[in-house]
């Protein structure tokens, strides 16, 4: 086993843990926190995919702003920050469907075309350069539809509506 | 990145999406219900990336980055609207639990 297969093995035990491990802790708190930790941990599976852009992309919105953002939300919902959650029964259907849906992915590793290929690995300048110009509709797409939901959310949240 | 397993990849990306379901079926929370959204958007994320170094071109693999950086963008946002949501919930219901938000006027 190579050392890169060794890791890739770690940073998935630890992100499948962490992922667990935020549903299920009782304190929200916790929950932030686990869940931090599985947004790094993806950030680093990125970084061994040789997508160092996606890396800091997600080290930056998602184990940075999405994080706060989180807290931000528990820190106005609650009277207390460490205040328990009120146990809730994991249920065999749900249980059951989250499972099914694995083994449905699972077995479509099959019908993946076999053969050798080697990864491909792009430069973030070439990415960047791309983002900026053939993908270049995209990235405006997603700055209007950005401004819409800022937009949405402020009305969401103004006092005195309705 | 040599001697990376396909098979353990898209067995990673499966496991969060159905870890995401579970969450999102079973907890009564709404943030708790947001982060399940997170991961479960994380593992098409995981999808895209994986699939980007797999790619018959470079031009076809580079898309499935740019798919990716948009989607992140696109996650960012639907946190801040589910939060706004949440902010309205509370105030309205005082309680951000979702089996009590039973109509949908707030």
């Amino acid at each position: 086993m190579s050392l890169t297969e060794a890791a890739f093995l770690l940073l998935a035990f630890v992100a499948i843990l962490t992922a667990v491990a935020s549903l299920l802790a009782r304190e929200l708190v916790h929950t932030i926190l686990w869940i931090a930790v599985f947004f790094v941990d993806l950030a680093m599976v990125y970084f061994l995919l040789d997508a160092p852009f996606l890396g800091v992309l997600q080290l930056g919105v998602y184990a940075g702003a999405v994080t706060v953002l989180l807290l931000f939300g528990i820190m106005v919902t609650r009277k207390r920050i460490f205040s328990r959650e009120a146990a809730t029964g994991l249920g065999p259907v749900p249980v059951a469907l989250a499972l099914l849906t694995f083994v449905f992915v699972v077995t479509a590793v099959g019908e993946l075309p076999t053969g050798e290929v080697s990864p491909r690995t792009y430069p973030p300048a070439a990415l960047s350069a791309a983002l900026f110009s053939g993908y270049g509709a995209w990235v405006l797409l997603l700055g209007i539809i950005m401004l819409t939901s800022v937009s949405g959310a402020i009305y969401l949240v103004r006092e005195g509506r309705g | 990145m040599s001697g990376l397993s396909e098979v353990g990849l898209l067995a990673l990306s499966g496991a969060l999406l159905a870890v995401g379901l579970f969450g999102i079926l079973t907890r009564r929370n709404f943030i708790l219900i947001l982060v399940a959204i997170e991961i479960a958007m994380n593992a098409a994320i995981l999808n895209f990336v994986y699939f980007a170094a797999y790619a018959p071109t470079t031009t076809s693999g580079l898309s499935g980055q740019a798919i990716a950086v948009v989607l992140v963008g696109f996650a960012a946002t639907e946190v801040a609207v589910g939060l706004a949501i949440v902010l309205a919930l509370n105030r309205a219901k005082g309680t951000i639990n979702v089996a009590e938000a039973t109509e949908l006027r707030l």
